[in-house]
């Protein structure tokens, strides 16, 4: 319960930053945000990737915490590049 | 490359040459090393599937019990044991096994006369099993090598994972925009797709690829750097070994019999300790001796640090001589660096993650050799009859990759295909996997390149997503078998072995449908020199 909670917590924080960059708004929105609008963006991923830091170390630990939070960081991280690159392929056809 | 004037050069282009350099050296031996190391991650399951007699599940049985059955057993076949280990059963291996050691001389074993054998926990009967390394071997091969000394191969590993840290570092200074490039992938653009796929794989996986390049370094650091302690006696330096794993010597008898307590009790002693299910293994030295010892130690998972906690008990008192909970701060810093290197601790979710991102820094290895030939096609002056040391990395590229999953499939096929009353088979199964990786190279050096990876990658796509058929005709448990009965193992093993099949066949797809854009005419002006800092 822990990792799906951590997983997903790093997945929505991962997409939340790659959203306030200009390419992944150009790909999925269509256009640029205000600048106010991705820096509230960017701050909100940056905000979840540490509550997710949090939890892993509230509910592991501190050496088992940080084991997992840098797994699940690198696998959601992964993740979201695979569904922006899927997401821009279906555009694009 | 640039027609920069020579001392123009700055950081990110001297390391840029430093990497690509550094990473082409010891990328072929790397590949292998991550790619073998990451199916380690899965070692244990790897050895049962390989050993499909042996049972899918046993009841629970009380660790103590099981420890006096496999020693009962043991004992019962070859009195004069000098040392006895037994390994308890764990949820990722619901068998026991157990070592052993008689002395030398007259009705003992012959050289240094170890002796190891698979136990069912709940009667401490002997299991029969084929002769096989199992996942041990991908294991040991990815920092022993094969073939050679452990020395000579740990030596050469060491040095490819030296080449590995500086190409992490030169990488991470060379790729100047690693935050505004972090989700960039343009799709069919050749070169540059290749280069951000290498990007991509790597800055997701860096903190993994850094602790598991530095780590594996350390683990080996007394070998490298034995001088500290070759000045101690050897006391000591057993002391300074005990320290960081557990290692006990037989020592001497005292030569009068004196009967062995029941192990429950001492197994009991560790999980009060602990908590339940702590206990990993059980040793005994000279059982059934006055002098007989019983060492209970505690197992790897839910704790980082490999270092050693135990505790050391009198067999025939029952007396607690020694318990060692804890190891000076220099020990834990290489037990904690270690633990995290081999992942022992993970629970399923966890060594999944330690999977995928291992797998991951294997094909950061993998984009990064082939990025190497791709770069370098498209300014060839003649495409189709390229320098000899463009045509040496682009064929060694095939073997090193294509080759090797090839290669490690063909040790499953052998696993499942030699007769069982071969003579070393286990040494078999092994050397089937060199001699189809050496195929595999001279596949990749008399067919065309590009043919050679189509035609290997979907070798390679069959030979794994055959084996699951394999495994029905040759075993009593077909995949539709486990999926029926939950056993986690093999229906995990075939789904993912399906899986990566159908990886490669993707792999062989696109290269196959490739067109490459060479420039056979050179056009001197138009051409933009690339951006310093964006070389891979």
């Amino acid at each position: 319960m822990t990792h799906l909670s951590l997983f997903l917590l790093c997945v929505a924080a991962f997409a939340a930053l790659a959203l306030a960059t200009d390419r992944a708004q150009q790909d999925v929105l269509g256009r640029e945000l205000a600048p106010s609008a991705t820096r509230r963006v960017r701050l909100l991923g940056w905000a979840l990737l540490a509550l997710a830091l949090w939890l892993a170390v509230a509910a592991m630990g501190w050496g088992l915490g940080l084991a997992a939070y840098s797994g699940h960081t690198s696998a959601a991280a992964g993740l979201v590049f695979i569904a922006l690159v899927a997401w821009n392929r279906r555009r694009s056809r | 490359m640039t027609k920069a004037k020579p001392q123009a050069r700055g950081i990110r282009q001297t390391m840029s040459d430093l990497h690509i350099w550094a990473g082409l050296l010891a990328g072929w031996v790397l590949y292998a090393m991550f790619l073998t190391g990451t199916v380690a991650y899965f070692r244990e399951e790897l050895s049962r599937y390989m050993r499909p007699e042996l049972p899918a599940a046993s009841a629970t049985v009380d660790a103590g019990e099981v420890a006096q059955h496999v020693a009962d057993t043991v004992l019962a076949g070859t009195p004069n044991v000098s040392q006895l280990g037994i390994t308890l059963p764990t949820v990722r291996n619901p068998t026991a096994s157990a070592f052993w050691r008689q002395p030398p001389g007259p009705g003992g074993g012959r050289g240094r006369g170890f002796s190891s054998g698979v136990f069912d926990p709940a009667s401490g009967h002997k299991l029969d099993a084929r002769d096989t390394r199992g996942g041990d071997f991908f294991f040991a091969f990815h920092f022993n090598l094969h073939y050679m000394s452990p020395l000579w191969g740990r030596w050469i590993a060491g040095l490819c994972a030296m080449f590995m840290l500086v190409a992490i570092i030169s990488g991470v200074i060379t790729h100047k925009k690693i935050f505004v490039d972090f989700f960039t992938f343009r799709w069919g653009k050749g070169q540059r797709s290749w280069l951000d796929a290498h990007n991509a794989l790597s800055v997701f996986g860096l903190p993994f690829h850094f602790m598991i390049t530095w780590s594996g370094l350390i683990t080996l650091m007394l070998m490298y750097m034995p001088w500290g302690l070759q000045t101690l006696k050897p006391p000591e330096r057993q002391a300074v070994t005990s320290e960081m794993r557990f290692f006990l010597p037989p020592g001497k008898p005292a030569g009068e019999a004196a009967p062995l307590l029941p192990l429950a009790g001492f197994v009991q002693q560790g999980q009060q300790r602990w908590g339940p299910g702590s206990v990993g293994t059980v040793q005994i030295n000279h059982p059934g001796d006055a002098e007989s010892r019983v060492v209970v130690v505690r197992q790897q998972a839910q704790r980082i640090s490999t270092t050693p906690q135990y505790l050391v008990f009198n067999g025939v008192s029952g007396e607690l001589l020694r318990a060692k909970d804890s190891s000076g701060p220099a020990a834990t810093t290489q037990g904690v660096l270690y633990g995290l290197h081999l992942g022992r601790f993970a629970d399923i979710t966890l060594r999944w993650l330690y999977f995928l991102v291992s797998l991951a820094g294997t094909a950061m290895v993998g984009t990064g050799l082939v990025l190497w030939t791709v770069k370098r096609r498209a300014k060839l002056p003649d495409p189709a009859r390229p320098y000899f040391g463009f045509r040496l990395v682009e064929r060694l590229n095939i073997a090193a990759i294509a080759g090797l999953s090839i290669a490690m499939a063909a040790m499953l096929w052998a696993n499942r295909l030699l007769p069982l009353e071969t003579a070393r088979r286990a040494d078999w199964e092994i050397h089937v996997v060199f001699i189809v990786w050496g195929l595999s190279l001279v596949w990749a050096l008399v067919r065309p390149a590009k043919r050679a990876w189509v035609e290997l990658l979907w070798t390679g796509a069959a030979a794994l997503a055959l084996l699951p058929l394999l495994t029905a005709l040759t075993t009593e448990r077909p995949l539709w078998r486990s999926l029926a009965q939950g056993d986690g193992v093999f229906a995990g093993m075939e789904l993912s072995l399906l899986a990566l099949a159908a990886l490669h066949a993707v792999l062989a797809l696109r290269t196959a449908r490739h067109q490459p854009k060479t420039r056979p005419v050179r056009k001197p002006a138009p051409v933009a020199p690339m951006p310093v800092g964006e070389t891979p």
